[in-house]
Parts: C-alpha cells; sequence; structure tokens
C-alpha cells in the first residue's frame, strides 16, 4: 500500500510537470514569458483549487457519510453563485481594492451561504442528514434567486454568467496565487489535522459520538475550514464540476482503506487532475481554450459511472 | 471505579413518550440485562446513557455528574456502546476501524493500532484485520464492533442485542466474551431477546434482569428467581414454559396469553 501511494504521488508530480510544457509550441523570449508569467500561475492556482476541492469532497463524504457530498451540498457553491452573479448584473468590470468585483462576491456569497447551513450544522440535537437537507434547502433558495438576477439582467450579463458558470482557471498571474495559498493553505492543513475524528466517523456518527467525538465541533469545523476554502477557489474560478465528488471516489478505489491515506492523496490527486484537465482544455480545440469545468465533467462522470460499476461486481 | 444510575428519566419525541419515569441503578462490576417487547424503550434508554437523547425530566448521571455536561472524551473513558447496527460503507479496513475506536487516547497511530490488533484478537478476528469491513459478514461485522468496544477500554459497557441475526454458535461466543469482560470488573447493561443465552455470561446468581415496557420499568429481578418466568411471560405478553435441562433451566414461550 506504501509502495502505491508513492506511485500515485509520483504520476501526480509528473502529471503537473507535463501541464507545463504541454501547449502549442512556445519559443525565445515570448515564450519564456507566456511560461513564467502565464501558464506557471495558472498551473499553481489549479492546484490549489484541484487540491482543495478534492480534500474538501472527501472531508464532506466522510462527515455526512453520504458518498455523493461535496462543497455543492453544502449550500457553497449555490451562495457563489448568487453572489457572481449579483456583480455580473451590476457592472461586470468593477474592481474593489483592486480585486475584480465578481470574485468578491462569490467569496461572499459563498461564505454566507455555507454559513447559513453551518448555523444549523451546530445544533446539538442535529444529525448529519438533517444537515445535507438544509444544505440542499439553501441551495434550492438560492438557485431562485439567481434565476431571479438573471431574469432582469441584461443579455451582457446573461452571457458573463453562463461563462463564470461554467468554471475556468482565471488568467491571475502570480498576485492571484499569493491571494489563493494562504486560504487555501489554511483551510487544507486544517482539515487534515481533522483526520482522526473524521476516521471515527467511518463506522456512523453516533458511535464515533460515543467513542469521545464532539460530532456538533467537528462538524462546525468542518464546514466553516471546507467552506473557506472552496469559497476562495470558487469565487476565482467559477464552479467545477466534480472534482470534489470524483477525485475521492477515484482515490478510495485505488488505495482505500484509511482516512490516513483517503484526504492527503485526494489532494494530491485532485491537484493534478485539474492541472491536467486544464491543459487537456488547451489542447482540444486548436487557438481556443475550453473552460476547465466542461473538461472534468466531460472526464469526471464517465469517470464515476465506471468506478461504481467496477466495484458493483 | 464508575456507576450509572438513572434517575425518574423521561425522554419524549414529539408527542411520544419514550421512556416514563425511568429508574434504574447499575453499580460498578454489576450485570443487569434489559429485556422487553419491541419498541419497549431499550434502546432509547442506553442512547440516553450515551447522552444521544436528552431527558424531558429526570437525568441521567454518569460517575456522579450529569452525563450530557462530560466532555466527550472523559465520557469515552467512562462508558461505551455495542450498537444493534454499525454502518459499513466505507471501505477501511478492520485494524483500523478498530484504531480509530482509540480516540479518546493521546497516542500514536502506531500504539492504536497495537492496541487494536490485541482487541481483534481477543475477539477471534485477527485473521480478517485486514479485510475491509464492506466485505464483511454480519458475525465478522459483530466481532469488529465488539473488538471498537474493548478497544476503548472503558469501566462500562452498553450491548445492544449483541448476538441479533448471528448463527448459534456466534451467539454462544459473543455471550461467553461478555462473561468474561464482567469478570474482569467492568459493569455491564445489555439488551437482549433469548434469556436463555445469559447462562452463557456464568456466575448467573449475580445477574439482574429488568423488564421494560411501554417506557416503563415493569420488574427488576434476579436471574434465578423462582418468579422470573412468570414475570417475564406477563412482560411479552405469552405463557412461559420452564424446562429443566441437564444444567440449566430454559425459558420457552409456548403461546400468546389469552387476555
Amino acid at each position: 500500500m506504501k509502495l502505491r501511494s508513492a506511485l500515485v504521488i509520483l504520476g501526480c508530480v509528473l502529471l503537473l510537470l507535463a501541464a507545463v510544457v504541454v501547449g502549442p509550441q512556445l519559443e525565445g523570449p515570448q515564450g519564456q514569458f507566456i511560461i513564467w508569467q502565464l501558464r506557471v500561475p495558472r498551473v499553481l492556482v489549479g492546484m490549489w483549487v484541484g487540491a482543495t476541492l478534492a480534500l474538501v469532497g472527501a472531508v464532506f463524504q466522510a462527515l455526512f457519510q453520504n458518498p455523493l457530498a461535496t462543497s455543492d451540498t453544502v449550500g457553497t457553491t449555490a451562495g457563489a453563485t448568487v453572489g457572481a452573479l449579483f456583480a455580473l448584473a451590476l457592472d461586470s468590470s468593477r474592481t474593489v481594492q483592486g480585486l475584480p468585483l465578481v470574485t468578491v462576491c462569490a467569496f461572499v456569497g459563498a461564505l454566507a451561504g455555507s454559513l447559513l447551513v453551518a448555523s444549523f450544522a451546530s445544533s446539538r440535537t442535529a444529525h448529519s442528514s438533517d444537515v445535507l437537507l438544509a444544505g440542499i434547502a439553501v441551495t434550492l433558495a438560492t438557485s431562485a434567486l439567481a434565476s431571479g438576477i438573471q431574469y432582469i439582467s441584461d443579455s451582457r450579463a446573461l452571457f458573463a454568467a453562463t461563462q463564470w458558470s461554467l468554471g475556468q482557471l482565471p488568467q491571475v498571474g502570480y498576485r492571484g496565487v499569493l491571494l489563493l495559498t494562504p486560504l487555501c493553505a489554511v483551510s487544507c492543513a486544517l482539515l487534515l489535522l481533522l483526520t482522526r475524528s473524521l476516521q471515527a466517523f467511518a463506522l456512523g456518527e453516533d458511535l464515533a459520538h460515543s467513542q469521545g467525538v464532539n460530532v456538533p465541533r467537528l462538524r462546525l469545523l468542518a464546514l466553516a475550514l471546507g467552506s473557506l476554502g472552496v469559497a476562495s477557489c470558487v469565487a476565482w474560478c467559477g464552479p467545477i464540476a466534480f472534482v470534489g465528488l470524483v477525485v475521492p471516489h477515484l482515490v478510495r478505489r485505488l488505495l482505500g482503506a484509511s482516512y490516513r491515506v483517503l484526504l492527503p492523496m485526494s489532494l494530491c490527486v485532485g491537484a493534478a487532475l485539474l492541472v491536467t484537465c486544464d491543459a487537456f482544455a488547451r489542447l482540444i480545440v486548436p487557438g481556443r481554450e475550453l473552460p476547465v469545468g466542461i473538461v472534468t465533467a466531460a472526464l469526471g462522470a464517465p469517470t464515476l459511472v465506471f468506478l461504481v460499476a467496477r466495484g458493483r461486481r | 471505579m464508575s456507576e450509572l444510575e438513572f434517575v425518574d428519566l423521561s425522554v419524549k419525541l414529539g408527542q411520544r413518550t419514550l421512556l416514563d419515569h425511568v429508574s434504574l441503578r447499575l453499580a460498578p462490576g454489576e450485570f443487569v440485562a434489559l429485556i422487553g417487547p419491541n419498541g419497549a424503550g431499550k434502546t432509547t434508554l442506553l442512547k440516553a446513557a450515551l447522552a444521544l437523547r436528552t431527558p424531558s425530566s429526570g437525568s441521567v448521571r454518569l460517575a456522579n455528574a450529569e452525563v450530557s455536561a462530560l466532555d466527550a472524551k472523559a465520557r469515552a473513558a467512562l462508558i461505551a456502546w455495542l450498537p444493534q447496527h454499525i454502518r459499513a460503507e466505507e471501505p477501511v479496513t478492520s485494524l483500523e476501524s478498530v484504531a480509530a475506536a482509540r480516540y479518546r487516547f493521546r497516542e500514536s497511530h502506531a500504539d492504536s493500532r497495537r492496541a487494536a490488533a490485541r482487541a481483534l484478537d481477543r475477539v477471534g478476528a485477527s485473521q480478517y484485520a485486514e479485510r475491509r469491513v464492506t466485505e464483511l459478514s454480519g458475525g465478522e461485522r459483530q466481532r469488529v464492533a465488539f473488538a471498537c468496544l474493548i478497544a476503548q477500554e472503558a469501566d462500562i459497557l452498553l450491548f445492544d442485542e449483541p448476538a441479533n441475526h448471528l448463527d448459534p454458535a456466534q451467539q454462544l461466543d459473543i455471550y461467553r466474551l461478555l462473561g468474561e469482560l464482567w469478570r474482569e470488573g467492568r459493569s455491564i447493561l445489555c439488551i437482549n431477546h433469548d434469556v436463555n443465552l445469559l447462562h452463557q455470561v456464568g456466575d448467573a446468581a449475580r445477574l439482574r434482569v429488568v423488564g421494560l415496557r411501554a417506557g416503563k420499568l415493569v420488574f427488576d429481578a434476579a436471574f434465578d428467581a423462582p418468579a422470573l418466568p412468570e414475570q417475564i411471560g406477563t412482560l411479552f405478553g405469552v405463557e412461559m414454559e420452564s424446562v429443566q435441562g441437564s444444567e440449566q433451566r430454559f425459558l420457552m414461550p409456548r403461546s400468546r396469553s389469552k387476555s
């Protein structure tokens, strides 16, 4: 199992390195500029986003004891969407403190959406399934709100909203990397510290409680940390589908056995997967870049079906 | 040693009363078998002892403190639980599952795994330590859950029908193990449907049997009390027949009581 983990990590590192090189041939000083000022920061952003989405997916699946749970399920993405649409309907070119208004609003929306669900989760008597229902309710309510905003916005804002909702790694340069890194790093590092209590969750929430896990506190911590990381990602990239859902299942089938393996490996595989998908997006349609969200969804859905079908055999 | 005491405990779920003014004390080193028809409130009583159910009145005292006021890890040091069902959907290995039950201890993962291996050995489950819990049979899974309970090293042990759905040999093993843990000095509160299995525990003269029906405590008797067959019969609404075997007295339901 150790050897297998090492091989997977090696594979991830190779994919990440390859992703920098993949693309149209680049030569001379212009090529150097594209590689160092555009591709490398983009790969770095992709790494953080993929790693965070995958880890949060794995943590939420453990927390809610539900294989379908992701950051989408607890209102984070839905909140971000409303925030982004709101900003786009106002004026997409505005900035706050030098940051795009869309990013700021999406971040605030994501935190607000998850906060609503988290306030419910901290109640002593709430069961995980109740929290999941609260997440779905918040998601439904916010998507109604989003439709309302779309209904009153003009066609240019609508187009921008559609683009945003596809999910795409932005060309943000090193400033974006610097903004994203601390938030994602704090979120991921602290989530990994919860591994031991999440492991006790594997045989059921009530049993974990009887074994000494402070369930409401764990739930609140995991939700808050997960939402913080995901909100920062979604704010820059829009909702990127399937990474949070597929990666943990992929790792579970490949390495399984323990959250001590599942959580850190989801982080690695998530980073490599998203960056690879983004490299694909550069290649598929020459001269144009597909939004990476389309690629992850197109690859993720069949992968998931394949994994489930194989697992049943 | 710590003791568990339910003091005039009532638990309500909406309008329904699950437990109705129940008072019961489990002294250190005692074995109490809790019996009663389905829906009598047996599982609710165990869950109340773990602070998984909130009393609507009365209280649950554990080592002279209100159980809901205890810190989660401090509570886990006092009381452990074998639930009726354990969830086995996550493909973790048996060993990792049992190691996770050591949550209350501040120790390295390697130490947790060593303790988990000992616990699995004790319940005769070493051979599937590295198998995933999702691949185990019902009986194997129950042994892994039992190993979790042992690995937690608590003073008071709660069992919710530990031999449910198991074949006769497994049932005997589980109850013999229960007896061993008891003789090591632990206190045990065990929900149980088949009182005949209690003979496997040993020391029958020291066993107590408590009957619960519709949330109320109906009787509290010694296992070898002559009146027990009739009390159990009344509890379940059946005619009980007592049959003397070569070593022990068996109780069997003969027919439904005429009301």
